[in-house]
């Protein structure tokens, strides 16, 4: 009579030593950037997804703070890596693949901001979670701001409506500066100017700011 | 260590543009975003904004290469400017100048025309003497066929045909 096992002592049976062991899951190498270049101008739209993958957010974040508007970057973004994808022969490796985009997203915002004629309406992104712990935000809405009883809500809409009044190249060396943390020198290869032309339109961007937002600033 | 006030001033500014670095597009939105660029590029969608130069430049793979070489070369996009401009202007010339074949011995300024016309205009004076009708055409007065100005050149001493040439003149002259 056979008896069978009880459940416990399976629990702590040896597990059979005859089988090979378990593969770890494979981790992700990332492949190299000119790699996927290359196969996505082959053709390859797996390569080329993920390129666009690794960079969407940023260059999407880029549409949106030069827009303010999520609808609009939604599209120009998408449109930006068309249009990179179509040009891929024309990519000489001279600077990163990223950087390369990213000028192409630029230029293409501008363009459509200037042939834009009436200002659209804001279609504000909402902010996350985090905003109400970001320490920079928590020091200005303090008591030692003129209107410390305004509300991130608030801040954002006047911030925004701000950022819309500049001038489309101020604008962007804002963003590409002060909101997304980008250096002179990357920002001036991206818009294709001198390093010396980013500090001054910055600024006199910031100045242009500080006068516009002077209620919600010191 | 006492800051720069100008660069105080910033530093509020850019604590409140660090506002922007929480704006966030709605969750899940990056899921699907590469996969409806991929979907666009596989219908073969071109930028809707594009310019009609740029929607040309994709349809010529040759033209967008030239256009890039002229964009990276400020020195050769010149130099085709100016041959281009040149070449416009050598056709503009070129087509003012009349064609030598039409300085023919029919035009005013040639020395047969300028002999025939006191022979012609004699023929006039004589024709409207007689009360000839004469039409007008664009200003000027027909002449009857058989006093045509190919009739006078045919009878004209100075125009020295060959032989073979003058069944031609005479086919002229009758209007065939």
């Amino acid at each position: 009579m056979i008896m069978a096992e009880p459940a416990s002592r399976k629990a702590f049976q040896k597990p059979d030593e005859s089988a090979p062991p378990p593969t770890p899951a494979p981790v992700p190498v990332p492949v190299e950037e000119m790699v996927l270049v290359r196969q996505a101008r082959q053709g390859d739209l797996e390569a080329y997804d993920e390129l666009v993958r690794r960079y969407q957010e940023r260059i999407y974040a880029t549409v949106y703070h030069m827009t303010s508007n999520h609808e609009d970057a939604n599209d120009l973004a998408q449109e930006a890596f068309i249009k990179a994808f179509r040009a891929l022969n024309s990519f000489k490796g001279g600077s990163s693949f990223y950087t390369w985009v990213y000028r192409i997203a630029v230029n293409k915002t501008i363009n459509f901001l200037k042939q834009r004629r009436n200002k659209s309406q804001l279609s504000l992104d909402d902010l996350d979670f985090n905003a109400e712990h970001d320490p920079d935000l928590v020091a200005l809405i303090s008591d030692k701001t003129p209107r410390r009883d305004a509300s991130l809500a608030e801040l954002q809409e006047k911030l925004n409506e701000a950022m819309q009044r500049l001038s489309e190249p101020h604008r962007m060396v804002v963003t590409l500066h002060d909101v997304q943390g980008l250096s002179h020198e990357e920002i001036a290869d991206i818009m294709e100017c001198n390093i010396g032309t980013v500090r001054s339109r910055l600024f006199y961007a910031r100045q242009q700011l500080q006068g516009y937002l002077s209620d919600y600033l010191k | 260590m006492s800051m720069n006030p100008e660069q105080e001033d910033f530093q509020q500014l850019r604590r409140l543009l660090a506002l922007k670095r929480h704006e966030q597009p709605p969750p899940g939105y990056f899921n699907g975003f590469s996969s409806q660029v991929i979907l666009r590029i596989r219908a073969g969608e071109r930028p809707e904004r594009d310019s009609l130069g740029e929607r040309l430049l994709w349809q010529v793979p040759w033209l967008q290469q030239f256009w890039a070489s002229l964009s990276a070369k400020p020195a050769l996009a010149g130099s085709f400017g100016v041959l281009v401009c040149g070449l416009l202007i050598t056709g503009a010339i070129y087509s003012e100048r009349p064609e030598p074949e039409q300085a023919s011995i029919f035009s005013p300024s040639s020395n047969l025309a300028r002999q025939d016309r006191p022979g012609l205009m004699t023929q006039l004076s004589s024709m409207r003497e007689s009360g000839v009708e004469l039409s007008s055409t664009a200003g000027l007065p027909t002449i009857p066929r058989e006093n045509s100005l190919f009739e006078e050149i045919r009878r004209t001493p100075q125009w020295n045909l060959p032989p073979e040439m003058q069944p031609v003149v005479e086919r002229i002259s009758l209007g065939q």
